[in-house]
């Protein structure tokens, strides 16, 4: 390819974000598609069809390591190359490795999907990778910081961007809970079946040490590092304040790390563990929305960007949502309110709101900023842009109030009793009262998977409109 | 490891970390917001992002 | 020190951010490893554990839980509540995990939990409930499972029980473990834990036990129900003061 030749003369390597970039949209469909049908099998049970391959206990796997991984994963390499590429005025440290990074990754999401559909799963939540793949993950992880890392060594400005903190600590703290949280014995050699090293409480604790991480570091840390860079490059302005983005970048990681233990209160571990957990959730307020505030004050001044530039209203909208899900979160920490919501709907409620808000819009808002520099022309149809942030915005709308009303109501009806002191409903009957929620959430999945099908279409003409272009044309203005 | 027991006591553990963070909090934004010649210099490295064109 | 060096030092910075994340983790995880009442001690009169590792056969039926992904709509863990003591019975204890590689407590009940499910109905209606749901509950949103009636692999149960004997569960091997398994659970457990008979000891529970109502095979079916209905039953709480097991927490 023609591509291939030229790249290697260029400034940066472009290449393997390119490719990134277009596997984020492809996970971005199979994983939300997963996930539409997921939902509609709760509302509809019929849809498991007597199919072991399609049940919902092992598509969930799936549907959680397309967007997260698949997803979540490649727009964070994408992503993380070009900013630290950028920032550094050099070229990422090894071809190879960024290469391998990313037939490796791929190779890693497809495998852990072919293996959740077949059963293999270690049964840990957001961990179920059989070990081989775990293996797999560390050593292309490692991969990963070294060239992360190597590119950073050959930067050209002393100052190393607060943006690659963020992804510094991604990588390292990826790579400890990955490395901890999957310590097990496998069966045999050849076989993909494996035992956790750890049993009941502690087991408990390390997964959920790892699962709230996975969030605070690759959900929210990473992010973070692209908010910014691509919030400020997008308004045309330096972000509002770099010395909040310090404090913010210490409080957050040190913070994190304590919170864990809110997945677990009332179980069977120590209530210290569990006030702790409580006390550093509601700490952790102050740096997510110094961050959030952070954020959107970088468009003090020019607010009516906000109404003009479609990609900027991904961006602050993303960072509306994430100060909201990291209220919400610190509110779902407190014992009582987590009495009520631990169990239900609302958990999934409030992932969401963090999943498709913070995460899946402020990705949709780098890769409208990216991907017409990466491909040197620009967005095929800035109206597609607009039609695809209000059927993202609607749909998430549909699904965290189908969410948060068919939560709480669970939680109220489980722990409803009648006059005589007797419960008052069966179980089944809150099963039966979530039905109109499920289906409501199930269209509201609908349209944000629309919105990204939209995407998809502007991206590939975009992309095909970029390569008609000469190569070799003037580089696309700033 | 019995000393360990001490700090799984509330009545122990909450004064302290209230003292220890609030302490910290304030160096932190002392630190950060403090100095007028600190602060201008971070500053100056916000613009980063905008100087890679 | 300068916060200036961490912002050009790389190398300095990447250790400090080690050490920002590590705190966390070393404070609140690390101590439950050592902390001896995180686990309760549930013994009986005579001395001996109540909470015992599950058989050849649960344990199989145990990974097929697993497998099918079961903790993704029912949690293992009954919380301290009122409401909760009435629909399922007494709060979970750590203890009854405490051979559980992996946990399942999970973290969200689209149905419900089933900490407590042992005994609590007949084998026929979880074989029935397992292939049909809505046969037994109209309202259920719960897949069919019919194909757990087909034979179960258990060429692999000695490996099995030789993997999670490493992670510390008290599957023997020998004379000198099994003897050390009378004394802390009398003999008929102990006999059920050595790994040398796993695959006898396997069949014998599921042709004695019939989980699946099919005498002919040993199915999927036999091990989940087999572990379906331990779930919760070994420990006799009519055997301990209420105020007994507060004190752990």
């Amino acid at each position: 390819m023609t591509t291939a030749s030229v790249t290697a003369n260029e400034q940066y390597n472009y290449e393997v974000i390119r490719k990134f970039a277009i596997m984020t949209l492809v996970w971005a469909v199979v994983g939300m598609l997963v996930g539409v049908y997921i939902a509609f099998e709760l509302a509809f049970p019929v849809l498991n069809f007597d199919i072991p391959y399609i049940t919902f206990g092992r598509l969930r796997p799936v549907h959680t390591g397309a967007v997260i991984f698949g997803f979540g994963g490649s727009i964070l390499f994408a992503t993380s190359y070009y900013i630290v590429q950028r920032t550094c005025q050099a070229r990422l440290f090894s071809d190879g490795l960024a290469n391998f990074t990313f037939w490796g990754w791929q190779a890693i999401i497809v495998l852990a999907a072919l293996n959740h559909v077949l059963g293999f799963s270690q049964g840990r939540e957001y961990a179920e990778m059989n070990w081989q793949i775990d293996i797999l993950i560390a050593i292309v992880w490692v991969a990963y910081i070294v060239n992360f890392v190597g590119t950073l060594m050959k930067r050209k400005e002393s100052h190393i961007y607060v943006a690659n903190w963020f992804f510094i600590a991604f990588l390292l703290a990826v790579a400890l809970l990955h490395i901890f949280n999957n310590l097990a014995i496998p069966v045999s050699l050849t076989s993909p079946y494996s035992y956790s090293l750890f049993a009941g409480a502690q087991d408990a604790m390390t997964q959920w040490w790892y699962g709230h991480n996975a969030v605070g570091f690759y959900l929210t840390a990473a992010f973070l590092g692209m908010m910014y860079y691509f919030v400020p490059k997008q308004a045309g302005r330096p972000v509002y304040s770099y010395r909040l983005s310090i404090v913010h970048f210490w409080a957050l990681i040190f913070m994190y790390m304590w919170a864990g233990t809110h997945h677990l209160h009332w179980t069977a571990i120590p209530d210290w563990t569990s006030t702790l957990a409580a006390t550093f959730s509601i700490m952790l307020l102050l740096p997510s929305w110094g961050g959030m505030i952070n954020g959107i004050m970088t468009l003090s001044g020019a607010w009516d960007k906000l109404r003009t530039d479609p990609v900027m209203r991904f961006l602050i909208v993303s960072l509306s949502f994430y100060g909201m899900s990291t209220f919400e979160g610190p509110m779902m920490s407190l014992k009582d309110v987590n009495a009520l919501s631990h169990y239900t709907d609302w958990t999934v409620g409030h992932v969401h709101s963090g999943a498709l808000g913070w995460v899946a819009m402020i990705s949709f808002g780098a890769l409208y900023h990216m991907v017409p520099k990466l491909w040197n022309t620009r967005m095929y149809s800035d109206k597609l842009i607009n039609v695809h942030f209000w059927l993202a915005t609607i749909g998430i709308l549909l699904y965290i109030t189908a969410m948060w009303i068919s939560g709480i109501m669970q939680g109220l009806m489980w722990r409803a009793f009648d006059d005589f002191g007797n419960l008052q409903y069966s179980f089944v009957e809150s099963v039966a009262a979530m039905h109109p929620f499920y289906v409501m959430r199930g269209i509201g999945g609908v349209f944000f998977l629309t919105g990204v099908l939209v995407m998809c279409y502007n991206m590939a003409k975009t992309i095909r409109q970029g390569k008609v272009e000469p190569a070799g044309a003037v580089p696309a203005a700033a | 490891m019995e000393w360990l027991m001490w700090f799984t006591k509330f009545e122990n553990t909450k004064p302290l970390a209230l003292v220890i963070f609030f302490t910290v909090f304030c160096l932190i934004l002392l630190y950060v917001f403090g100095d007028r010649k600190r602060g201008e210099r971070l500053e100056r490295h916000k613009h980063i992002p905008l100087q890679d064109d | 020190m300068k916060h200036d060096k961490i912002e050009r030092n790389l190398g300095l910075l990447m250790v400090l951010t080690m050490l920002a994340i590590s705190v966390g983790g070393l404070v609140e995880i690390v101590p439950l490893f050592f902390i001896k009442d995180t686990v309760e001690t549930v013994k009986t009169a005579d001395g001996k554990e109540m909470i015992r590792p599950y058989t050849p056969l649960e344990l199989r039926g145990r990974d097929i839980y697993i497998r099918e992904g079961c903790y993704t709509c029912h949690s293992q863990m009954i919380r301290p509540f009122r409401d909760e003591a009435l629909r399922y019975g007494h709060y979970s204890l750590a203890a009854e995990s405490k051979y559980d590689h992996p946990f399942q407590w999970g973290s969200k009940r689209t149905g419900p939990d089933l900490a407590r499910v042992g005994g609590k109905y007949s084998n026929d209606w979880h074989v029935q409930h397992l292939i049909a749901p809505r046969s037994m509950v109209p309202e259920s949103v719960m897949p069919n499972y019919p194909w757990l009636m087909s034979p179960l692999d258990t060429s692999d149960i000695a490996d099995r029980m030789s993997a999670l004997r490493i992670t510390g569960v008290p599957y023997s091997k020998g004379e000198a473990e099994y003897r050390q398994n009378v004394q802390t659970f009398g003999e008929e457990v102990a006999k059920m834990l050595r790994i040398e008979d796993a695959e006898a000891n396997l069949r014998a529970q599921a042709v004695s036990g019939n989980y699946d109502n099919n005498p002919n095979d040993i199915t999927e079916m036999d091990a989940l129900v087999a572990y379906l209905q331990v779930l919760g039953t070994m420990v006799d709480f009519s055997k301990f003061d209420d105020d007994y097991f507060v004190q752990f927490r």
